[in-house]
This record gives C-alpha cells, structure tokens and sequence, in this order.
C-alpha cells in the first residue's frame, strides 16, 4: 500500500502560481469543456487547502489514474492532441495533475512555464488588440510567481515582488522588439495546423432563411479596405462571397466536388485598387470587390463562379493587394452543365411561387429581364418589408413568404427571387457576400462588419452573361444606400451597433477601430516582405537574411552593453563625500609611483609615507593632507578649502 | 548506465575544478567576486525554459502568428535579462572569514564567514556550499553584510583546511546559476576526540590557595585591590567606594583550587593517539568542574591556569601535536 505523501514545508509562492495558472486559463474557459476547468478548479482547491491545513495530497496511484484517464477523455473529445483546443485542454489538465503532486520549488516552476504555454495558446487563438492588455499583465503576474518561487526574501510582500517582475520584463522588452523586427521570417506551416474548431462568425457553404440575419446582428468587423483610389460608391460595393448554387427546397448551397471551366469576364471602365485585410473565419474565401480582376498568384484564385478562393483556410488575419472592376460582363458563353445546374430545382414543394413563374415566364415571353423586374416590382408595390426579424416559415419556406408573411431579411428575397427565376426557366443563383461598408475617417479605410453581409441573386442573359440582381433593393433601398442600421424600421434593435450613436462615441469608436487596424497590418501582419521593406526604409540595399543576422547580432551586442552598464549603476558604491573622493583620486594616482595604502594605514599616514617617498610632490602633497585634515577634522570645513583641495588634486602628476 | 554517468559527472568535475583553481590560484582572505572568477550557466530550468521557448518559436513560425513569437522573444529576453541580473547578483560580494569554531574530530568544523556588500542594491539568495548542494543561504542587505557559515567534518585531529568552497545564486528567476569557487585555504583546528572516562587523572599536584598567582577562587576575601579596567562589577567595593576610598576590587583567595598536571608521559604504555586522546579528556573534564590545570606534552608545557582561552589553547596544543606545525 502506497502511504499519501506529505508536502514538503517551505514550499514558496504556491498561491501565487495558483493564481498565475487561473489567470492564464481563464481567456481559454469559454472554448473548453467544462469537466476540463471544474477538474482544474477541483486540482487547484485541493492544492490549496493541502498548503493551509493538514490534508493529504493524493497518493501517487490516483494521481496517475487520474492523469491517464484526462489525457483519454481530451483524446476522446477532440480526437486529437494537436490543435488549440484539445492543446489547451491537455495543458490544463497536466497543470491540474501536476497541482496535485507539488512538492519541490522545480515543480511550481513548470506550472509557470505551463502558464506562460496558456498564454501562448491564447495568443494563437486571438491575435486582437483587446485581449492583449490582459495577457500582458498575466505575463508580469506569472513571472512573479517565478520571482516569488525562487528569490527574495520571504519579507517581500507582493507588490515588491510584482514590481520587480515588471521591472524585468521591461528591461527585456527592447531585446524583444528587435527581436520581432529582425528575426527571419520563414514561409510556414512545417505541421499541419489542426482544424480549428471553435465556430467562428462568417459567411458559410451554405444558406437557410435566417442565417444572414443572424450574422447581422453581429457587429464584429468582417474585414477592413484601404483603397488606392477614389472610394466606390455604396451601391457598387458589394464584396462577393459564397455563390450558391444547389437548391433543396429551403436551404442554398455551395457545391462541393464540382468544377466548370474558367468563365470569361471583360472589364469595364475604370478599375479600383485596393487592400483587404480579413479578419480570421476559419473558411478560405476572400470578399473581394465584385469583379476580382488581378490578385497575387498562388495566394488566391477565382472560381468559375467569379468568386476568390485562398488555398487553404484563413486561420489568422490574412491581407490581399487586389484590383477589381465593379462593372464588368461576366460568362457570356453559358456552358452547358453549368446551366443546368443553375436551373435545377428540387422535383416539388413551393408550389405557389412555381405558379408564379409559369405565369410570369407565359406573360413576358420567357424574357429573363423582364420577368425579373416584375418581380422586384411586385416586392415594391406589394407591402412586402425588411426585416431583421422576420418570421419562422415552415414547409413550403418560399411560397409562404411571397404570398403570406411578406417580411423578410435580404436572403428571404434573394432565395425567392432565385427560385422564382429558376422555375421561370432563367440561370440564377444566390451570392453571399458584404454590402456597403463604414467608412473611417481617422484611418482612412473602410469597415466592413459582419451587420453588412448581404445575400443577392444573379440571373444570366443572352449576350450580357451574368447580371447582378439585388430584390433587396426594391424593398428597401436605403439598405444600399445608407446600410442596415438605416434600412430596418426604426422600433427593431440591432445588437452590435448602437443605432443612434453619438458623435463623440463614434469617434471612440473609429479611433479604437484604427488601432485595431494599425495592430492588425504593423504587428500581425508584420511578414516576411514587410520585413525586408523596413530595411530598405532603414537604408539597406537588397537586404536578405545576412542583413537580419547583422542586425540580431548589433542588437544583442547593445543590449548586453546597455544591461551592463545599468547593472553597474544598479550596483553600484554609495556616493561618498569629496574629501574621500580625491583621496581615493590621490591613491589612484600614487599607485602609479608603486604606493599603495596598507590595509591599516588612515589618509594621513599614507600621505605622510608619499611625501617621504615622493620628494618632488613633497609640497603638493603637504597641501593635499593639509586641507583634507582640516575638511575632515577642522571646525568648519570651507567651500574655498574644497576648492583649493580640489585644484592640487587635478594639479598631481605622478 | 545511470552509474557511468554519475562516474563522467564526477570526472568532468573534477577536471574543471582542477582547472579552475589553476585558472584563479589562491585567494587571500577577504575576496571580492569579480568578473574573472564568476561562471555562469544555465540550470535545468533554465534548460526546460529554452526548450519551453523554442516549441512557442517553432510553433509561431508553424501557424505565422506574429504575437506567439511576439511572446517567446519577450521570455527569451527575459531570460537573458536574468541572466546578466544573476551575475550581477554575485559580483561584488566580498567574503571574509570572520571567525573559526573549532570541534572534536568526528563532529564539525565550523568556518564563520561575513558576506558584505557595498553596493546600493541588496543581493538576495547567496548560496554557499562546499561540495555541488549549497547548505546555507543567505540574503545580503545593500550596503550592509550578512553572516554565512559553512561546516565542513573533522575526520582526524589536526588542521582541518576549507581547500574550496562554493558561493552561487540564482537569483532572480532561477533560470541561470552563477557561481564563484574560492581557494581561501581557510583553516581550523579539530581536537583529539576524547576518550571515555576511566582513567582517573592524576594527583593532585598543589592544593594550597594563593599559592598560585593566577588561581583565584572566591571563597575566602582576601583584601582589596585598586580597581583596573575589565574587572567584574561584582566585585567592586562598593561599600568602600561609597566611603569615598575610590574604587577597589574585592580580592578572594580559594583555598578549594585544585590544580593538575597533566603529563603526557604519565601515559607510557599507550600510543600517541590513545594518549593525546586521553589528555584530552582530562582537559575537558578538568574544565568543567572548574579546576586549574597544566599540560606536558613533548617539547610544550602550558603552566597550570584556567578558563576556556587556556582549554582551547591545551586542546590546540593536542591537536597539532607532531602535526608538522607549531602549537598555535
């Protein structure tokens, strides 16, 4: 039988690290499990009162079961041990296992090391500028547990012991910069990067009525445009995403394994230049401007469907130099496949709007652009409305909204319309995608949110190809013009945004906006070509990775020059008054006649052995023991007496 | 295979301590740590940081995010930060022996040392020790010293020599360890161990008070004498002081004063050791009922007195005899 150990006395800083390891979980908390952070809870309590009171820790067989039965319950929740999640997972629970058989000031030490991997794992998660303050301050905490684990005296109390963390971390911090500036950035990933599973909010593969309007209500930024040029106007932005093509009867998708030839696209007037940086969703699309024109080779490509496809997800924020033209004709040539996919519909259901079709496709002689503005005229002389909140609909999904409830968000009128034009014997498809955008003086780009995702249809014409019809825009052209906030009648809430924001907090918030922008292209986005731009800037010609070397070497050459001159000032003697000051001067230079002060001899005594040794400096050194006597000694030592002290001083020359 | 390691361990040790004391030679007592005498290196834990660093590296460049390497090249330069703070810690520490406690062999030796630091900023956690673990450690105040003390087994009587010893820190994270090896040659002395007690020693040799000038018991007053700085307050006449006859110190002489002679050649039969041995137990014992005493041993005789500063030298005496060094 295995006796419970007892812990150690004189374990230093336990609650501290306790309290580091929490701190570093909690950013983490909402994307684990919950048995992960109550085991952890539990493992850090029982450590705990184990320190306080005479409890036991458990004995080693429970500890190893224990661990052993963790790492198979992360193994069998997230299948993997790789990835942020299971990752994370996994370190908590090897901090709690770890927690409950501390004994040795080595083993608090690795819980921060395993607090310093949390807060890694969190910046992998969320490059932000919001969290970051958080996780500074979690860094400083957690390298005080170390402090308080290997140094100082046990009287330090907790302030001291956090000041002088940071203290350190700050001398570190110009190393670190230099070191962010100057190390080689190499052309990842080495691994593959587990799949991230934490939902995030974006445009999907697929589309049910009510899936946009959800994403609307979200004020988070989708991405963010710094144009070249003038500013398009509202109505031709619209950023195109996912084009779904696959109709069930209620929900639109994005076909999966099927590919069409490269359709052909001839631009139109003036092009428009810009840069996106997007936001991370976990998805590979990238919004560009309908049409992408130019666009960095193998970083992206455009689908048959006109839409831009990076090769793999976009995990982190991801930026794009891209021209597109906003007006353009697209597929003139429709091939065949590709037609019949964009007519299909499901063999029944809706059969209202079927009807609809029949008769609209009888009365306008099957003329797509004249059934297509019957039916936006029909949205516009029929009390249709837009809505952020539309109702649920049930079986027959479209025909109950053309014909009942008549209140619906953008993707409830793309859909019918799609449908309506499909059953009318015209091509058309939904696109997902942003419309419109928020333009930020302060920064000077253009805020796309999630609030801005927008559904449309495109229906194709012999001889013009693929047209872009917006039903949303007979219903509530505001939404265009002015966005949703504008758009939707003035008694619903719209979550995310403030609708009536005040001038002064709209500053606020732009300003914040910019920062996150400034953080997002300076720090996250800091690459390998921004790298070699920043010494181009600094002077260097052609710089490569021997330039980055140089300067990682001239840096650390500094830093430890400038460290250690500040440790000699740190360490520095108390300043002493001056007569002892030119003593030591005296002694300074006498040593270089061979003289130096025995360990018992005073100033006077010595001075009185240089002058015998030294017959030429016989006077000045009278004079110099003269005057230090009487400054050391007399009643009232004089500024001119120092002065005069001073001057025979400088005045020797052994 | 784990013994083969602690074997390499050893002699690798051995050769760079060899090589150290070659390097730096003797010191002369007070030392100060400077720049030339301090090593440095990391720990194990500073070992598990850098690999902790280098798996947050690797990932960062894996997954391109900037903020993970952000984060590994701020604890990376922390790291080094601590590093010139460890070394920093310990130069300019001036070690001085501030005193020897001397022991029977088979007990400890203890060598009394002062830490003192004049600069501004304190040095926390100084550990000194004589082999790799350090057995004291000690929190230096700025501009002020602290007493450290190193014990080091008397195996046999004679002089006990502190050939090295070690003083490090790892303050402040315990990332790094710096360390400095000193070669003081400080020295104390280990008595003989004493033997048990069966001989009885022998007779007395002077049993009449006054007779002896130094022997002073405090039974019988023996009259007055003026009074000379360091005598006991006790003893003053107060009375007569009070009369205004000026200060004078009571004098008693102790008609109990018992007084030995304890000669080494009392002892014929036995061998040195066993001889030394057995003096020293009549030292002691004599000592500790508070009798006088004298000592013959070959080529040194200590006159008959008492008190612990005539114990100690007749211990010493025993210690180093024919050791190859004078009494000291």
């Amino acid at each position: 039988m295995v006796r419970p150990e007892r812990i150690s006395p004189g374990l230093r800083g336990l609650p501290w690290v306790v309290a580091g390891l929490a701190a570093a979980l909690a950013p983490h908390v909402r994307f684990l499990p919950a048995w992960v952070t109550l085991l952890f809870v539990a493992a850090a309590a029982w450590r705990w009162a184990a320190d306080r009171r005479p409890w036991s820790l458990p004995p080693k067989w429970l500890r190893v079961a224990a661990t052993l039965a963790a790492t198979l319950a992360v193994l069998g929740t997230f299948r993997t041990l790789n990835g942020i999640e299971a990752g994370t997972a996994f370190l908590a629970l090897m901090a709690a296992a770890k927690l409950l058989e501390t004994r040795a000031s080595r083993d608090l030490s690795v819980l921060v090391f395993i607090a310093y991997f949390m807060l890694y794992a969190a910046l992998l998660r969320d490059q932000g500028l919001s969290q970051l303050p958080y996780l500074l301050a979690v860094t400083v905490f957690a390298t005080a547990a170390l402090m308080r684990v290997h140094a100082g005296s046990t009287g330090d109390s907790g302030r001291d012991v956090l000041q002088r963390a940071a203290v350190l971390l700050l001398q570190a911090l110009p190393l670190a910069l230099l070191m962010f500036l100057l190390f080689p950035r190499l052309p990842g990933p080495f691994w593959g990067i587990a799949a991230g599973d934490s939902a995030r909010t974006g445009l999907g593969d697929e589309m049910t009525p009510g899936d946009i309007s959800d994403l609307s209500v979200s004020g988070d930024v989708a991405f963010r445009v710094r144009f070249f040029g003038p500013l398009p106007p509202p109505a031709l932005r619209y950023w195109r995403g996912p084009v779904l093509h696959e109709f069930d009867g209620r929900s639109w998708r994005r076909p999966r394994a099927q590919s069409f030839p490269e359709q052909p696209v001839e631009y139109v007037g003036e092009p428009v230049d810009y840069q996106i940086t997007l936001e991370p969703t976990d998805r590979p699309w990238i919004t560009a401007l309908d049409v992408p024109a130019e666009w960095p080779a193998r970083q992206a490509y455009r689908s048959y469907d006109f839409q831009l496809v990076a090769p793999r997800r976009l995990t982190d924020v991801s930026s794009y130099r891209l021209r597109s033209y906003p007006r353009y004709v697209a597929g003139k040539a429709l091939p065949q496949t590709l037609r019949a996919t964009d007519t299909r519909l499901p063999a029944e259901g809706n059969p209202r709007s079927r009807a609809l079709a029949r008769e609209l496709a009888a009365r306008h002689g099957g003329d797509p652009l004249a059934i297509s503005d019957a039916m936006l005229d029909m949205f516009r002389e029929q009390p249709f409305v837009y809505t952020l909140d539309p109702p649920k609909l049930a079986e027959n999904a479209m025909d109950e909204f053309l014909f009942d409830t008549r209140r619906g968000f953008c993707e409830h009128y793309a859909a019918a319309f799609t449908l309506v034009m499909r059953a009318a014997g015209v091509p058309a498809r939904v696109v997902t995608g942003y419309q419109g955008g928020e333009f930020n003086p302060i920064g000077g780009y253009l805020i796309v949110r999630q609030s801005d995702a927008h559904a449309w249809s495109e229906i194709w014409v012999e001889g013009r190809g693929w047209l872009r019809v917006d039903p949303t825009a007979a219903v509530a052209p505001e939404r265009i013009e002015l966005g949703l906030i504008r758009a939707v009648s003035g008694d619903e809430a719209v979550p995310g945004r403030l609708r009536d924001a005040s001038d002064a907090w709209l500053q606020v918030e732009l300003t914040w906006d910019t920062l996150n922008d400034f953080w997002n292209e300076r720090v996250v986005r800091f690459t390998a070509a921004r790298q070699v731009e920043m010494l181009e800037q600094l002077g260097f010609e052609s710089p490569d990775w021997r330039t980055l070397g140089l300067g990682m070497a001239a840096s650390l050459a500094a830093f430890f020059v400038s460290l250690s001159l500040y440790l000699a000032w740190r360490y520095r003697e108390p300043a002493r008054d001056w007569p002892a000051r030119l003593h030591a001067e005296v002694v300074r230079r006498l040593r270089k006649r061979g003289l130096t002060p025995a360990a018992a001899e005073g100033p006077t005594a010595f001075l009185e052995r240089a002058m015998q040794a030294c017959p030429d400096l016989e006077s000045d050194l009278a004079t110099i023991r003269r005057l230090y006597v009487s400054l050391r000694y007399g009643p009232v030592p004089t500024d001119a007496d120092l002065r005069r002290l001073k001057h025979v001083v400088n005045r020797l020359r052994p | 295979m784990r013994r083969t390691f602690a074997r390499l361990r050893s002699a690798i040790d051995a050769r760079t301590q060899a090589w150290i004391r070659r390097r730096q030679g003797p010191d002369t007592d007070p030392v100060r740590l400077d720049r030339r005498r301090i090593y440095i290196l990391p720990t194990p834990l500073g070992i598990a940081f850098a690999v902790m660093l280098l798996g947050m590296l690797l990932g960062g460049m894996n997954y391109g995010n900037n903020l993970g390497l952000a984060l590994a090249f701020l604890l990376a330069s922390l790291g080094l930060v601590v590093m010139h703070h460890c070394h920093g810690t310990l130069s300019g520490l001036v070690l001085r022996l501030a005193a020897t406690e001397s022991a029977f062999a088979g007990s400890e030796v203890v060598f009394r040392l002062l830490l003192e630091n004049a600069a501004l900023a304190p040095r926390p956690r100084i550990e000194l020790g004589i082999g790799r673990e350090p057995t004291c450690v000690v929190d230096v105040p700025a501009t002020g010293s602290a007493p450290a003390e190193l014990a080091l087994p008397a195996t046999r009587r004679g002089r006990v020599v502190l050939g090295r010893f070690v003083v490090a820190t790892r303050h402040p994270l315990g990332l790094f360890r710096a360390w400095s090896v000193l070669h003081c040659d400080y020295q104390a002395v280990a008595w003989p161990a004493p033997t048990e007690r069966d001989r009885l020693p022998p007779g007395v040799a002077t049993d009449t008070g006054g007779a002896q000038e130094h022997a002073r018991g405090d039974d019988d007053f023996a009259g007055l004498r003026p009074f000379q700085p360091g005598d006991s307050l006790h003893r003053v006449a107060w009375k007569a002081y009070a009369r205004g006859q000026g200060l004078h110190t009571k004098q008693y002489a102790g008609t109990d004063v018992v007084s030995h002679i304890f000669d080494w050649d009392s002892l014929a039969p036995l061998g040195t050791e066993a001889r030394l041995a057995q003096l020293c137990r009549w030292v002691i014992d004599a000592h500790d009922h508070a009798e006088a005493f004298g000592l013959r041993l070959p080529g040194v005789s200590i006159e008959p007195n008492v008190g612990t500063a005539h114990r100690e030298r007749c211990l010493n005496a025993l210690a180093l005899f024919e050791d190859g060094h004078g009494p000291a």
